[in-house]
């Protein structure tokens, strides 16, 4: 029997592109037949664009969205530089799903509070959508966003409008500073979640974003006595391989590619902190 | 199954073996021994302790293109290498199969298994050969291996009284033996039975290192161990137990391959992101991980550390920052807990 090398892409298709801020894109890509593999909030795939490589992304769409996946993208290297010139029409090398996902199960009947900061609400979208497509396992939804300005905030529409309008959920928006038309809050992140004061019966953080936000973000949740098995975060390291052979994501006896990218922090302290 | 050839007769064995499929020896090239594909005068040294570089080589080959693409207007073509023929790997020293068989734990027993790695080792034979005289590097002994002895391999041979012994240890081994069944004489006469070779003995504590470097990633040794290393990854080069690659590739916008290739902790650019920034920095980390590696994660996930005692990166660091230095600053000793 022929056996399957996991390292081959398989063909994928740019449906469209979509402009969130001037520096990320989000891009619709869709399998031979549909969705090229089944996935959880969370998971992780490898895109690529010959001759200039493969990287990884977290998939910022919900796996209960079956037309297509998106990613959102960040233009910050050599890969990441060549997805944001590609057209629609044009097909990419896609390969995973990776990674385990958030723990979407064990986060049934408890309240939620993301917290995300620019780039960082690509893989929590994933997760949020998913929430609000299964809307009665969970609680109350609160969602703390922010970027350096509101021209940094991606997904806008969709976070402004949809998301505010779902019920039992509070939409929280920040930017670094003040600008001209923003009605909404002023200030970094870590601040505003500590000023917003959350309370940790029954709920789980899941944050994501620059690492010197999420350090400074679980500072602040432990202020508000969160205590670290309620505290997800989702860590982004180099990868080439997906599934834990290749050794660069390889923290402690974990490979972040394939024991995590999603991890509590609980779990993150047993590690050495070498993210 | 049990065969004897006398040493005189093997350049036919070559032969005939070579004349079925690739074979993979240890060849004497310049100074240094090195498998490497038999072919007619190769210098073949079977008394030598170890080659320079493992045999690793014939299962993460050092570069290995396993897909070609092609594009066209907006098109993306991938066409998969084709699969590897079978080959025949002889004179593998215990260690050096130790090795490969921790290997086959990330590459194979892992989920998902690496296929790429898991068809040459399924389509190559091994023949292991006993060490008769370890050099003064060699340290197998506290790994619990005899060098005297390869159990695992397909076949295990030994160098006695002028002859090659040789006795099959799986189907595949016995294939083997069965395809050269004309230049081999009968061996069940023979002793067989391995006597014990004796390695340098560096005085390692190894019982409990897993477990007491786990607390240890923070300990000031580490500010130390590291100074000397000039980051050159000669180490990770010819470790039989390294196994990190990097993929890449190599062409232009209308075609061109995509390849894997060996990669090393001990560079700068491994973990370094694109958006510059770096998990492992220095020297320091890096010198730290590729230990830790060794001697912590991978026990804490397979059970056993990942060396066997080789010595080759005692015989190649240039500044002799090696294992056993590793082993030497934090074996054995108890742990203050912080």
């Amino acid at each position: 029997m022929s056996s399957v090398n996991v390292l081959l892409p398989q063909q994928a298709t740019i449906l469209d592109i979509t402009e969130e801020t001037p520096d990320i894109k989000t891009l619709r890509v869709v399998g031979k037949d549909g969705l090229p593999f089944d996935f959880m909030p969370g998971q992780c795939a490898m895109l690529s664009i010959p001759p200039l490589g493969e990287a990884i992304f977290s998939i910022t769409s919900s796996p209960t969205c079956r037309e297509c996946l998106e990613f959102s993208i960040k233009d910050v290297g050599k890969v990441s530089g060549a997805l944001h010139s590609v057209v629609p029409g044009q097909q990419i090398g896609i390969r995973g799903p990776y990674g385990n996902g958030f723990p979407v199960d064990e986060m049934k009947g408890k309240d939620l509070l993301f917290i995300g900061g620019g780039i960082g609400l690509a893989p929590l979208r994933s997760l949020i959508s998913y929430c609000f497509d299964h809307r009665e396992d969970y609680g109350h939804i609160d969602i703390v966003y922010g970027a350096r300005s509101p021209a940094d905030l991606i997904r806008k529409g969709e976070v402004k409008e949809s998301w505010a309008e779902e019920p039992d959920t509070d939409v929280h928006l920040t930017v670094d500073a003040e600008f001209p038309d923003w009605d909404g809050n002023v200030g970094f992140v870590p601040t505003y979640v500590e000023e917003l004061g959350f309370k940790p019966e029954n709920k789980i953080a899941i944050t994501c974003g620059p690492p010197i936000m999420i350090k400074f973000v679980l500072q602040a949740l432990d202020k508000l006595k969160f205590s670290p098995d309620q505290v997800i975060t989702t860590l982004e390291m180099r990868m080439k391989c997906g599934v834990g052979k290749c050794g660069r994501c390889n923290l402690g006896p974990v490979y972040v590619c394939k024991d995590g990218p999603v991890f509590t922090l609980e779990e993150l302290n047993a590690l050495p902190a070498e993210y | 199954m049990k065969k004897v050839i006398a040493r005189e007769k093997l350049p036919e064995l070559w032969k005939s073996l070579s004349a079925q499929g690739p074979l993979f020896l240890p060849v004497q090239e310049g100074p240094v021994v090195l498998f490497q594909q038999w072919q007619e005068g190769a210098k073949i040294n079977l008394e030598a302790t170890n080659t320079a570089v493992p045999p690793k080589d014939l299962f993460l080959p050092r570069e290995e293109t396993y897909m070609q693409y092609r594009c066209k207007g907006k098109e993306l073509e991938v066409i998969p290498a084709e699969e590897v023929k079978p080959a025949v790997l002889f004179g593998v020293h215990p260690c050096d199969l130790s090795a490969v068989e921790l290997l086959d734990k990330v590459y194979i027993e892992q989920d998902p298994a690496d296929e790429l790695y898991k068809i040459r080792r399924e389509n190559t034979t091994v023949v292991a050969l006993s060490c008769t005289e370890p050099d003064p590097f060699c340290f197998c002994n506290d790994f619990a291996i005899n060098p005297a002895d390869a159990p695992g391999a397909d076949v295990v041979a030994h160098l006695k009284n002028g002859s090659l012994l040789l006795e099959a240890g799986t189907d595949k081994g016995k294939t083997l033996l069965k395809q050269a069944e004309d230049l081999l004489e009968d061996g069940s006469g023979q002793s067989f039975e391995p006597g014990e070779v004796k390695t340098a003995d560096f005085g390692l504590k190894l019982e409990g290192l897993p477990e007491n470097l786990k607390n240890r990633f923070d300990d000031s040794a580490w500010d130390e161990l590291y100074k000397s290393c000039l980051g050159c990854g000669v180490c990770t080069y010819v470790c039989p137990t390294c196994y990190c690659f990097d993929v890449e590739d190599f062409g232009h916008e209308a075609g061109g391959e995509r390849f894997r290739c060996w990669d090393s902790c001990m560079y700068g650019h491994f973990t370094e992101m694109a958006g510059g920034h770096n998990p492992r920095p220095g020297r320091k980390e890096r010198i730290r991980q590729r230990f830790m590696h060794k001697l912590q994660y991978y026990p804490e996930t397979f059970g056993q550390i990942a060396c066997v005692g080789c010595g080759r990166c005692l015989r190649s660091c240039p500044v002799n920052l090696d294992i056993v230095q590793a082993i030497q600053t934090f074996g054995g000793e108890t742990v203050e807990q912080c």
